[in-house]
């Protein structure tokens, strides 16, 4: 891949820039709002005081338990998840050349949560039950499977020729959906109250469970998912020319397609693990962002992982505000967003005669 | 020289080519005509590697095909296919970008290629312009221009471009400028390989001229001594004449009106 090709938009600075700004505005802002609100100012000594300074200045200790053992570790999680949803969406809608894919649209998301919904009511038949130690690794590993599974049989379906048949590849999404949809279904049948609770609220997306230990091994996975989606930002601007024309021009496409698949199918998979589906924002996210610019992959993958993060941690501060102390869940507030936004987007296509 | 040789290739029972030699040799414009479904589009995926599975040999450069990794395949021949859609509005200047796809050129290096290539397709004034408002026959020629960015600049190894029938659905004055800057590009030491679905543009711009009928060659050689009425009759099964232009002394054809001949089972030796 030829990495010396100039990017030739005097934006692409600016963009990026705006982005970090806002994403770090975004958190801090998040940081602070809550059950439980606290000064902004009192946020920034909390983390002065872990650093080992300003010790002669008191602090709150509900605010530092609130900011440590709770938000925290929820934002960073938000930022990861949101990130790695915007990424995906980016990539696999290069790899499938249409804008209208999203991973919770053509089923990847669903194949990961029903993978997960298995292991957590039927897991326990062999021992992996909440609180072993492997509990939490399984899970994402079966997220992580299920995703795989969802893509390439998505993929397989609605490729013709090397070319994407978008009816077929959004029909596929539908029907994987409703295999999802059974399969949470039947598992809802068998698990107990407890866990029925649990998946109510995890199929509409919930950031509240996070936690340091679950951080642990997702974070590190999250974060390697969308740096290394990152380096294919050549490969899928040449894949855009169809897939024959992509080997024509020295790309790798079966290895490329391999491993873009593995990789958003490990970001979403551990997503949905720790959050259930959050969709919409692998839709929104890198469309918004080729509005204003062109569909150039090594600009879009990288604002598209700014633009995720930053959406997600908006959309999160808004659950949490509008009806404290309770919360709305997640995946509730982005389909809000999003479906419109989606109807919006297949009346341009119509209109244009390109479905 | 790009060579295929006794190439056969056949999916399930379906025998689409059966023991094809070619030769494309550098700085030469060579055609390939034939009726629909001759073949044409396969020989040419076949010597473009996108179709492997084929028994027979193709030489590039006198080393086998099968050898070369994808992208050092793409420094030495590259392919315009028939149709390529896109679905991102991509600029003009970022599709011909592509073609430096598989080099390790240097950004300079690389803007020198595509500001010489956009410059001799015409494209100046379209570089900034979003791909997807171009109207059918920019557009091709856009492709083009990044086919030629692909293989352009001057190296020690001959190079090869290899096109699927380029001008079908644009008009003729299109048709003229996109055979004459493939022509153009022969002089760079570059071999061209065209399927050309009119005969009298195949005979105008090529130099070697092959007649494929239901997978098998039943002529070549130069274009001016194979274009005679029996071959074309015997590859066409439609009976035709053959004039003269009285400027340039370039033969053309003209189909007969409403007759259709049985395909002829004479052996045609030249």
């Amino acid at each position: 891949m030829n990495l010396a090709l100039p990017l030739r938009d005097y934006r692409t600075p600016f963009l990026l820039t705006g982005l970090s700004t806002s994403l770090v505005a975004a958190v801090l802002l998040s940081l602070a709002t809550g059950a439980v609100s606290i000064p902004v100012n009192d946020v920034a000594l909390i983390f002065l005081h872990k650093l080992g300074l300003f010790q002669h200045v008191p602090v709150d200790d509900v605010y530092d338990l609130v900011l440590t053992s709770i938000r925290l570790p929820r934002i960073l999680m938000t930022v990861l998840i949101g990130a790695s949803l915007g990424v995906s969406g980016a990539a696999l809608q290069a790899l499938f050349r249409n804008p209208l894919v999203e991973p919770s649209l053509i089923g990847v998301s669903g194949g990961s949560a029903s993978a997960v919904v298995l292991v957590i009511v039927f897991g326990g038949a062999w021992a992996i039950a909440p609180g072993h130690w492997l509990y939490n690794s399984v899970l994402q590993l079966t997220a992580f499977g299920g995703g795989i599974v969802a893509t390439f049989i998505v993929l397989r379906l609605s490729s013709q020729l090397g070319q994407t048949n978008i009816a077929v590849l959004i029909l596929s999404g539908v029907a994987l959906n409703a295999l999802s949809g059974a399969i949470i279904g039947l598992a809802i049948f068998y698990a107990d109250e407890n866990q029925l609770r649990t998946f109510t609220f995890w199929t509409l997306g919930d950031l509240g469970g996070a936690t340091w230990d679950k951080l642990l091994v997702a974070g590190p996975l999250l974060v390697g998912s969308c740096v290394a989606l990152l380096f294919f930002a050549p490969a899928l601007n040449v894949l855009a020319l169809g897939e024959a024309e992509a080997y024509h021009s020295g790309a790798n496409v079966e290895r490329v397609k391999k491993q873009v698949i593995a990789l958003t199918a490990l970001a979403v998979g551990i997503s949905v693990s720790l959050s259930g589906i959050i969709g919409f924002i692998g839709l929104v996210v890198p469309h918004v962002i080729r509005l204003g610019l062109r569909p150039d992959n090594r600009l879009v993958l990288p604002a598209s992982v700014l633009g995720g993060a930053l959406l997600l941690v908006l959309a999160d501060i808004v659950a949490r505000t509008v009806v404290t102390p309770s919360e709305l869940p997640i995946g509730v507030v982005t389909a809000l967003v999003g479906a419109p936004f989606f109807i919006g987007l297949l009346l341009r296509a119509k209109r244009k005669h390109e479905l | 020289m790009y060579q295929a040789t006794n190439i056969s290739y056949r999916i399930g029972e379906k025998q689409l080519l059966h023991n094809v030699n070619l030769t494309v040799v550098p700085g030469k414009f060579t055609a390939v005509a034939g009726p629909n479904g001759a073949g044409k589009s396969t020989l040419l995926k076949t010597l473009a590697q996108e179709h492997r599975n084929y028994q027979g040999e193709v030489l590039v450069n006198g080393k086998s095909a099968r050898v070369y990794s994808p992208r050092e395949l793409s420094l030495v021949r590259a392919v315009l296919s028939q149709n390529t859609t896109i679905s991102f509005a991509f600029t003009v200047q970022q599709i011909v970008e592509l073609g430096r796809h598989g080099h390790r050129s240097t950004r300079r290096e690389n803007d020198d290629i595509v500001d010489e290539v956009v410059a001799l397709t015409g494209l100046e004034a379209f570089r900034d312009r979003s791909y997807l408002t171009l109207s059918g026959g920019e557009k091709q020629r856009v492709q083009l221009a990044r086919v030629l960015t692909q293989v352009w600049e001057e190296t020690l190894f001959p190079r090869y471009i290899l096109l699927d029938e380029p001008t079908s659905s644009l008009d003729i004055a299109q048709q003229q400028l996109i055979f004459a800057l493939a022509k153009k590009a022969c002089s760079r030491n570059i071999g061209v390989m065209a399927i050309v679905h009119d005969l009298n543009q195949a005979v105008q711009f090529a130099d070697d001229l092959y007649f494929l009928r239901a997978g098998k060659i039943i002529a070549s050689g130069e274009a001016h001594v194979v274009f005679t009425k029996p071959v074309i009759e015997e590859t066409f099964c439609c009976r035709v004449n053959i004039y003269r232009d009285p400027c340039n002394n370039c033969p053309y054809i003209i189909p007969e009106r409403e007759t259709f001949s049985e395909p002829r089972s004479v052996a045609i030796n030249l």
